[in-house]
């Protein structure tokens, strides 16, 4: 049996799922009459990112996909640069991300720039919500980013192309080419994204003066100005290869190969010439992992290799008067990955799943800059040049007693370079409650750790090597339900409640020598509700109607010690955390015609710890609400669907991130072609 | 009954719709300007503010009634200081911000702060400094060059030149003037004072002093001193133990080095307005009258725990200001003690304080 048979024999609609966000199209299906709970995820808090979410179009990232899609805070340095999330209230560092079951956190910052992963590159998006993630992995102590490709369920060839024009002369296109016959299928995608990325913008930080003749200022206004220095240029390029035996033996080979050549954009209030500097950044990543399955009834094994290699570039490089540009920065960061995993899972009877599994990944990282004494070129490496092994092992027994009631426990234990962690350990309960409505109990807690990066420890100048862990312990308990009739409507939702302890919390603080170093010197406590429903209805007449949507409160405070008797920081939200958030889509369907509003919310976040309100230092709520209206056109031979996207519908002023401007309204059409080959 | 749930959930989700796309504006407060009419003597507090948040503030702190007006600059301009506020200087009724990542120096009125010109195309400057009504030189990080500006046009006008050094090792930083010539210690990754002819802007001498001089002052007796970070662990220049320097402007040389232990990381070094004690934080904040020939056993003020990050001394009383950045990302707590180091009074200020400027 490959699932133990759960204690829900439902009215399930296949659009909704046990969790709020299944897979689903706007189209109600035929019925399903059997649902089963896996046991792999008895007591998980989980967010299934759709396959409408993330095919929506090809200019999205992960990103965007999670800001609209989940109850994450994605912090957004602008448009196509550096995006981060705040999983729970906590730092980007305590979200893991895999793909395809690699950890592609950088080893060197201990974060994931969602803005570098497009949205057409992932078949499967999941969030393992606070201890779920434990399932996966250690240190995350606010969540897991589980993203995934995989094949396409048919066969012959398959071609799409799309084509993206957008404001401020975006271009997207994506092109996907797939064959499958028999057990083989094979798959190559390309996205390139290029844009100056000059938006206009209100600069509401600065003044223009207007001067007379004897340079007396008479007048000021805020000056219409573009971003200025924002280009970018993103190549990506996925081929996977997969065999499957069709009797319980899968492997899949995927590659994926990013280059990218980003302008780091200019702040508001910044006087300076965009014609006299270069402050660019290119990354360099290749991606691979070589996975296999094998089923059987009563257990399953699976297990993983790859490799990832990455090489980031930053420079920074001004006119010195003369017309030549003088290299000021020159950063260079080399890292490589080697990744293995086995995992196995064993079902006793109906009632146990007994699982095991060992991951490891071995990080080697160069970080160098120019030696400012030597010139470019120089000999001396004014850096790091470190390895480090990341072990992580777990063993678990789920257990399903009865129908209604399911527990599991995890033990994990870690190792880090040469530093064991102490055992982390993970428990999970569900009860189904109501099984009518599928109304189920859930509840879980853990322990947690999360070390400190390589550039924590060893950048030059300010790591310190002297740092320890950070650890947490994680709760959580919530309630979800679906119901839905066949064809008619399907509506599900959840609950949960949440805390999260973290000590030790890592931060980069300036010195007096200039720069910045970590230390260890936060406990936080981050606490919340995170609200999900999601609802799809046959309206009649070849209507259908989808909504879903999250919402999330959390706190996050700062529990520490006081620094110093004038610190006004204890019991205060961190900054750039926003206690609400919250994002809506809807869509709209009546034939060939689709409709999709997007809206979104982030309450104020405070920029400083003591959450005083400054003027200089606000970031007030916003709200972003896009619209698209697509229209599918289907011939003989081919598929034609026409997609105009509005963003920023009512040209909303707003920031993200403090002095980084955000555009307004804009557009992009989207030309999608599918030969039927 | 499953019509009459269906139709409640399409009139609740057209509704909660309906909410969400009303709800669409940005709170934005783009700041009513204010006006001011500051005493005729009091305290600029310059707060750098964070690195890339562009959250630079200016307060203004009066000492005759113990009250202190907050981002003076905002408030009077109705827009931002910028990016990493670094020293502010007064001159014939103007005080003059240097705002280091906004690559900008602002001209405002030292009773309205009302911005009054701005200078723009500088690399990256950190002071400025007045050698007539019609000359002022700024220092720059990241430039081999020092500028040369007229004030009253707010111009670039040229450049000094400063030997051995290029662009990714430039750093000029503070000036003293004694006679025609203009002193400026260069810190980052550099080791050296400048000696600027004023009649000429040109650099006529240099003299080496230990590793990153980061603050510059001029005693009674018209001797400099200067103090050296030593570099810090790692840096390709290597590091040494940070020291004192005396320097005798007669013949440009070295006249005491006094040694700190490695790894203390001694900078804000500052002068009382009769030039006979000098001050630094060192962790602790330490005062040695400019006479004394070694250093000081104990400290002026104490270190609370407290992160110390500027220092000035009322030249008039020779009441200690503090700056403690605390946290670096909260408004920063000033402490103000009598010359003997009894606390008097404190107040808050901006983000990241780091900087003085009297007026008076």
């Amino acid at each position: 049996m490959d699932l133990l048979r759960g204690c829900i024999s439902v009215v399930a609609v296949w659009a909704v799922c046990m969790n709020a966000y299944g897979q689903r199209t706007i189209e109600l299906p035929e019925v399903t009459t059997n649902g089963v709970r896996p046991m792999s995820d008895i007591g998980v808090q989980r967010t299934v990112l759709d396959s409408l979410a993330l095919k929506e179009n090809v200019a999205l990232s992960i990103a965007d996909v999670l800001a609209y899609n989940s109850s994450l805070f994605v912090k957004n340095y602008g448009r196509a640069t550096q995006s981060t999330v705040a999983f729970r209230g906590t730092s980007p560092a305590h979200t893991t991300v895999t793909w395809n079951g690699m950890n592609i956190n950088t080893p060197m910052l201990g974060m994931t720039d969602f803005s570098l992963i497009p949205a057409y590159f992932i078949d499967e998006a999941s969030l393992l919500h606070g201890t779920s993630s434990v399932n996966l992995s250690g240190g995350g102590l606010g969540g897991a980013v589980q993203l995934a490709t995989r094949p396409k369920d048919e066969d012959g060839w398959g071609l799409q192309y799309v084509q993206g024009i957008g404001s401020f002369s975006t271009f997207d296109e994506f092109l996907r080419v797939n064959y499958g016959k028999g057990g083989w299928h094979t798959s190559t995608r390309v996205v390139y994204s290029s844009s100056p990325n000059d938006y206009k913008y209100r600069n509401r930080d600065k003044k223009e003066n207007i001067y007379d003749d004897d340079h007396n200022i008479v007048g000021q206004y805020h000056p219409w100005e573009r971003n200025r220095s924002g280009a970018y240029k993103d190549l990506h390029l996925l081929q996977e290869v997969y065999y499957t035996t069709g009797k319980g033996d899968d492997a899949g080979l995927k590659l994926w190969y990013l280059d990218s050549n980003r302008e780091l954009p200019m702040l508001t209030t910044d006087y300076g010439d965009d014609s006299e500097f270069e402050n660019r950044q290119r990354e360099r990543t290749f991606r691979g992992v070589l996975s296999w399955q094998h089923r059987r009834r009563g257990y399953k094994i699976e297990a993983d290799g790859g490799y990832a290699y990455t090489r980031m570039a930053y420079d920074y490089r001004r006119d010195s008067g003369n017309g030549v540009l003088a290299v000021m920065t020159r950063s260079r960061s080399r890292s490589h990955t080697i990744y293995g995993n086995v995992a196995a899972d064993m079902y006793v009877g109906r009632k146990w799943v007994i699982s095991a599994s060992v991951k490891a990944h071995q990080y080697f990282v160069r970080s160098e800059d120019a030696n400012p004494f030597e010139g470019v070129g120089g000999n001396q490496i004014f850096g790091y040049d470190k390895g480090r092994v990341e072990l992580t092992g777990a063993v678990s027994a789920k257990w399903r007693p009865t129908e209604r009631i399911g527990l599991s426990a995890v033990l994990r234990e870690e190792m880090v370079g040469r530093e064991f962690s102490p055992v982390i350990p993970a428990l999970f309960l569900d009860y189904t409650l109501v099984p009518r409505y599928n109304v189920v109990l859930k509840a879980s807690g853990s322990r947690n750790y999360r070390y400190p990066t390589l550039n924590d420890m060893y950048f030059v100048p300010g790591g310190n090597p002297r740092l320890t862990h950070e650890s947490g312990w994680t709760y959580d308990a919530g309630v979800q339900f679906a119901v839905g009739k066949s064809g008619r409507y399907a509506l599900s939702g959840s609950a949960t409640w949440f805390s999260s302890y973290i000590d030790d919390w890592i931060l980069w603080l300036p010195t007096t020598k200039g720069f910045f170093s970590p230390r260890n010197v936060k406990s936080v406590h981050a606490y919340g509700v995170e609200v999900k429903a999601d609802m799809t209805m046959a309206l009649g007449r070849g209507w259908h109607a989808g909504v879903d949507g999250s919402y999330s409160w959390t706190p996050s405070i700062n529990k520490g010690d006081k620094y110093s008797p004038a610190d006004n920081s204890q019991g205060k939200q961190l900054p750039y955390v926003p206690r609400v958030s919250a994002s809506v889509n809807a869509r709209l369907t009546w034939k060939n015609w689709t409709l999709h509003y997007k809206w979104l919310h982030y309450s104020q976040r405070y920029t400083m710890t003591d959450n005083s309100a400054s003027l200089t230092g606000t970031l007030p709520p916003y709200y972003m609400n896009n619209v698209s209206l697509e229209k599918l056109f289907e011939w003989r031979r081919l598929d034609l669907s026409v997609k105009v996207a509005v963003n920023n519908l009512f040209n909303e002023e707003y920031l993200s991130v403090l002095s980084r401007p955000m555009p307004g309204t804009n557009f992009e059409i989207f030309f999608s072609v599918t030969p039927k080959l | 009954m499953m019509n009459v749930i269906q139709s409640h959930i399409m009139r609740m989700t057209v509704g909660m719709l309906a909410c969400v796309m009303m709800c669409a504006c940005m709170e934005w407060n783009y700041g009513k300007v204010e006006d001011f009419d500051s005493p005729d003597r009091g305290l600029f507090i310059v707060n750098e503010g964070n690195f890339q948040y562009g959250n630079a503030t200016l307060s203004f702190y009066n000492p005759a009634t113990d009250s202190v007006d907050n981002e003076v600059f905002f408030r009077a301009n109705g827009m931002k200081l910028g990016d990493v506020a670094q020293s502010m200087t007064i001159h014939d009724g103007l005080a003059w911000v240097v705002v280091n990542h906004s690559h900008v120096v602002f001209a405002i009125d030292v009773d309205t702060y009302r911005e009054r010109g701005r200078i723009a195309g500088l690399t990256s400057p950190r002071y400025i400094h007045f050698v007539s009504d019609t000359k002022a030189y700024i220092t720059q990080l990241w430039d081999n060059r020092i500028a040369v500006v007229d004030p009253t046009r707010y111009e670039i006008t040229g450049y000094i030149d400063v030997p051995a050094m290029n662009q990714a090792t430039g750093s000029t930083e503070q000036m003293v003037q004694v006679g025609r010539y203009v002193y400026v210690n260069c810190w980052s990754y550099q080791n050296r004072i400048l000696k600027i002819d004023t009649t000429t802007d040109a650099v006529v001498d240099e003299l080496t002093v230990g590793k990153q001089p980061n603050s510059l002052v001029a005693d009674k007796y018209n001797r400099l001193w200067t103090i050296t970070d030593g570099g810090y662990e790692g840096s390709p220049e290597g590091q040494e133990r940070p020291a004192l320097y005396c320097i005798n402007l007669g013949v440009f040389e070295v006249d005491a080095k006094y040694e700190f232990y490695m790894g203390d990381t001694p900078s804000e070094l500052a002068i009382n307005g009769e030039g006979d004690a000098i001050y630094w934080i060192n962790n602790d904040v330490w005062r040695m009258p400019v006479e004394d020939t070694r250093l000081p056993l104990r400290p002026l003020v104490r270190n609370r725990t407290t992160l110390y990050y500027g220092l000035t001394v009322d030249p008039e009383t020779d009441e200690v200001y503090i700056a403690d950045a605390i946290d670096y990302q909260q408004p920063g707590m000033v402490y103000r003690y009598s010359a003997d180091g009894v606390l008097k009074d404190s107040f808050t200020v901006g983000i990241t304080p780091g900087a003085f400027c009297w007026k008076r």
